[in-house]
């Protein structure tokens, strides 16, 4: 039987309030029975959406906007009820370039740039990864750059998935990359790399993932999308609380979610103790407001780096649709 | 018409290659180990790329400006707006497919239709064999329970397949899952 909402995610930590929802039946106290797949790409998640085998995911919002344009595959309608996270991602550089960055201890983002460009200076362009071309992290990571006074369109910026990150950092074929947790410790812990600044850091409580619904079937069902947000409210409430990071981490760390060591996860918690990573945040400071503002914000931030169609920022910020988290109080 | 097959299957890829070379393939390579899909796609430049949707590193081809960058022949994702069973049966099947900039719907759809045709059969196998595992599983499982039961309540076999089957009944649940739970609580209380 069909479930009544089915949500993709990808084997982040900002996954963390959807997958305690389903672990720990907040969900089905909503009366919903939620599938979660965890997908292996950004673009499975883009066609589930699109072709319908997904009604919902914890989504990009740069790359909900390339859908609802039609940038990347068929035009899309997307719409955006709740973010899911704050913050979250590392910039990690490979040791030889993070060693000058770093030393003296780890400085803000604009003087770590700067160093950057300072130790790059007479070599190679930098080769640069981020997770997806429609992503948060290619927008935080050309902000970083510019910054220090780097210019982001003489850096090579290249897609590696999170997790071959760090084994493309230790060969050498990228220089480094800007992704979500837990991918900057793991990096620091095969001594592939170091995280040099944090995306908190570069835009302090950026929005990250949010909730994308298809527009069809969300409106189709506010019953349901409203208990759905009830119970990731309850969730990333319980995601924000430092108490719960050891046994958040150990439940994301299980081979069926993350599959990454449960220490690794748990320094990328509200709480976290890690250097390497950035915390995320899920309720707390209106992490859940998908404020049309944010929409615009990404939007303008795309358009600096690529051609935007016509209308796109009003059909960006038209997605995203507070109103309904709002009315859960 | 070229085709790089992307499939971290090595049956299931034996299986798709015979299918497209059916289909009229001309010229059909495959990803070096290791090797990313945008440097294959790069290296070969083929008129259309058909990945298993496991692959993460299909994401490099998501934006046609970074594709076109380092390809000669710059790729997209392959869409047919107006057969959306037939994208739907493609993601079913767990196959994702793109071809070069331009190149004619008609010419590339037969291609990967056979491909689509080839995941699809090898998916109801995974599914059949996934169901006999679990006709398998609960089968150990009842007989646990029910070793359980003649241990715990002194019952016979057939009276322990009695009791499993009433408290299933009464509780409107399957067999298996009560025997499940028993099992379960058993190997609790052991630890």
């Amino acid at each position: 039987m069909r479930a009544d909402v089915r949500l993709g995610i990808l084997r982040l930590t900002d996954a963390a309030p959807v997958v305690l929802a389903q672990a720990h039946g907040l969900f089905a106290a909503q009366g919903l029975d939620v599938s979660i797949s965890v997908e292996s790409s950004w673009a499975n998640i883009a066609d589930k959406l699109a072709w319908g085998a997904l009604d919902g995911a914890v989504m990009l919002p740069p790359l909900a906007f390339a859908m609802v344009l039609g940038l990347r595959g068929p035009v899309t309608p997307l719409v955006v009820p709740a973010g899911i996270s704050l913050n979250g991602n590392s910039i990690t550089l490979s040791d030889p370039l993070a060693t000058p960055v770093l030393e003296g201890g780890r400085p803000g983002p604009r003087e770590a740039a700067r160093r950057l460009a300072r130790a790059a200076a007479g070599g190679p362009p930098l080769r640069l990864a981020v997770v997806h071309a429609f992503s948060t992290q290619d927008l935080l990571l050309r902000l970083f750059l510019e910054g220090g006074g780097i210019d982001p369109s003489r850096v090579e910026i290249v897609v590696v998935p999170p997790p071959d990150m760090a084994a493309a950092l230790a060969v050498g074929e990228i220089d480094g990359f800007c992704a979500g947790a837990p991918w900057g410790v793991v990096a620091a812990e095969r001594e592939a790399g170091r995280t040099v600044a944090v995306t908190s850091a570069v835009v302090p409580n950026h929005p990250e993932k949010c909730l994308a619904l298809r527009a069809g079937w969300a409106a189709a069902q506010l019953g349901t999308v409203t208990a759905l947000l009830r119970a990731l409210e309850q969730a990333g409430r319980a995601c924000d609380d430092a108490g719960t990071a050891p046994a958040l981490a150990a439940l994301l760390a299980r081979p069926e979610w993350l599959g990454v060591p449960a220490p690794m996860i748990a320094a990328s918690l509200p709480g976290g103790g890690g250097v390497e990573v950035d915390h995320s945040t899920f309720a707390a400071h209106g992490a859940m407001a998908a404020r049309p503002e944010d929409a615009r914000w990404f939007i303008r931030q795309m358009a600096r780096w690529r051609d935007l169609p016509a209308g796109a920022e009003a059909a960006a910020v038209a997605c995203y649709q507070p109103q309904l988290v709002a009315a859960l109080r | 018409m070229r085709v790089l097959l992307a499939d971290t299957d090595p049956e299931r890829a034996a299986a798709v290659e015979r299918a497209l070379w059916d289909a009229g393939t001309t010229g059909l390579d495959r990803p070096g180990p290791g090797e990313a899909l945008l440097r294959a796609v790069a290296r070969l430049s083929p008129d259309v790329v058909i990945v298993d949707m496991e692959r993460p590193d299909r994401d490099a081809l998501d934006d046609l400006r970074h594709v076109a960058r380092h390809a000669p022949r710059p790729i997209v994702l392959f869409i047919d707006a107006d057969d959306r069973g037939f994208m739907e049966d493609a993601i079913a099947a767990g196959v994702s497919s793109y071809n070069v900039v331009g190149a004619s719907l008609p010419d590339v759809k037969p291609v990967i239709a056979a491909a689509i045709a080839m995941f699809r059969r090898f998916a109801q196998m995974e599914a059949e064999l996934r169901r006999a595992e679990a006709v398998l599983q609960e089968r150990t499982t009842i007989d646990r329970a029910k070793s359980v039961l003649i241990r715990t309540r002194k019952l016979s076999e057939p009276d322990a397949y009695r009791w499993l089957r009433t408290t299933a009944m009464k509780t409107g649940r399957r067999i298996a899952d009560v025997a499940a739970e028993l099992v379960t609580e058993r190997s609790a209380d052991a630890g």
